[in-house]
């Protein structure tokens, strides 16, 4: 029986992130490609491609999470937001026909995540993105559950790296009682 | 965020809480007669979900009652647990294992395999689990420890005692294969209640922490589906 003195807090999932999670924080650095609905004055800096002083009205440009996020407001129209390739029509058809042939760790390790933080911005698809998320969830969990219970004593890594930071922190979790089981 | 359930062998109780709300509707229940012991060793706080060492769950096993037959004399001895006793060469005495294992290592004594570790009779058990879709009645509830652990110890009083374990071991494989599959049916159709019966504690013990997890996930995900009932609901620290 080990005790932890350093309990990480772990990501929150839905729609609010945790603010003391590690990996929440890393989530929020993921960038979206937004469009600005005003103009910036003397923020031009801000945007690597151009030269300009301020950042004109209905320029594209890509910003962190965490910051899409901070000036996002339905009211005074500061940015709106793309909703990211992943979450799109043509990939959710893709994961509804089936999930577990996807490598989400090359879709942006934070799917889940993302795809949560994503539901704030007020998109009209955002309900269907909702079910793909949680059924692209349900379709995976065969396979985690397979591999979390089954690899104890071989390496892991093939079928570890298809798989998301959120599903990958449920497997780890699992780890260390398997080692632990008496002979088989 | 308690994960309380009785190691009792007729039903296993899954609470999957998240946050500080349940789970939606998964909510599964029974109760027997015997006290919620895991209560108190199961690992602390919000918001991981509690697990439970294998060693723990041995050790609540050693606590089964098992003959051996000593080589020594003593009287009655009393313990906070219960009177043991008294010994006396040649004679038969029920004893706890935990006791039993460490007079054997002291060869001070021979064990007496339970009845239910036989091989005519674990081949019978095995081919009911295969046949049954549902999980039958095991034999103790604590079958597979007890069988590790008189098999390490004490296999020279146990005859047959590697076709007793490649036995358990199927008996083992096909309870828990059947668990996985249920537990996959109940993620998939994302049902609400669910009641196994007949299992035991280090079978439960292999997915509580995965499927709480997952189900914690899905209750978030699935809030996500309903906007507005969680705006500014974050943990607390």
């Amino acid at each position: 029986m080990d005790s932890q003195a350093y309990l990480p807090v772990p990501p929150g999932v839905g729609m609010e992130e945790n603010f003391f999670s590690l990996d929440d924080i890393l989530l929020s650095h993921e960038r979206l490609s937004c469009r600005t609905e005003c103009a910036f004055p003397r923020l031009g800096f801000l945007e690597k491609s151009g030269d300009t002083r301020d950042i004109a009205e209905g320029t594209k440009m890509e910003l962190p999470l965490w910051l899409a996020k901070g000036l996002y407001e339905r009211k005074r129209r500061v940015v709106s937001v793309e909703v990211p390739k992943v979450y799109r029509e043509g990939w959710r058809t893709v994961f509804s026909a089936d999930p577990t042939v996807v490598d989400l760790q090359k879709m942006g390790p934070y799917y889940y995540g993302l795809g949560s933080q994503m539901l704030h911005f007020d998109s009209p698809e955002n309900p269907d993105v909702a079910q793909s998320l949680l059924q692209t969830f349900i379709g995976r969990f065969r396979r985690t559950m397979d591999s979390s219970q089954n690899a104890y004593n071989e390496d892991t890594s093939v079928l570890v790296e298809r798989l998301d930071c959120l599903e990958r922190q449920r497997l780890s979790s699992c780890k260390h009682f398997l080692l632990s089981l008496p002979g088989g | 965020m308690p994960i309380v359930h009785n190691g009792a062998v007729t039903s296993c109780v899954f609470f999957a809480v998240s946050g500080n709300s349940y789970s939606a509707g998964t909510f599964i229940s029974s109760t027997v007669g015997v006290p919620a012991l895991t209560h108190s060793f199961c690992k602390q706080n919000n918001p991981a979900v509690q697990t439970m060492d294998p060693s723990e769950v041995e050790f609540l096993a050693e606590k089964e009652m098992v003959k051996i037959i000593p080589n020594f004399s003593l009287d009655k001895i009393y313990l906070i647990g219960g009177d043991l006793g008294p010994f006396n060469p040649g004679l038969p005495v029920d004893v706890p294992v935990w006791l039993a294992l460490n007079l054997k290592q002291r060869q001070k004594c021979r064990i007496v395999p339970p009845e239910w570790m036989d091989v005519e009779k674990l081949e019978e058990i095995r081919e009911l689990e295969r046949k049954e879709d549902a999980f039958t009645p095991v034999p103790s509830p604590y079958y597979m420890e007890l069988t590790k652990l008189l098999l390490n110890h004490a296999s020279d009083n146990i005859p047959k005692a590697d076709e007793i374990r490649t036995l358990v071991k199927d008996i083992w494989d096909t309870r828990i294969a059947k668990l996985r599959l249920s537990a996959d049916s109940f993620i998939s159709q994302q049902e609400a209640h669910a009641k196994l019966d007949n299992l035991t504690l280090m079978e439960i013990n292999t997915t509580r922490t995965f499927l709480l997890d997952s189900l914690n996930c899905m209750y978030k995900l699935r809030s996500n589906l309903q906007p507005g009932s969680n705006k500014g609901k974050a943990l607390d620290y």
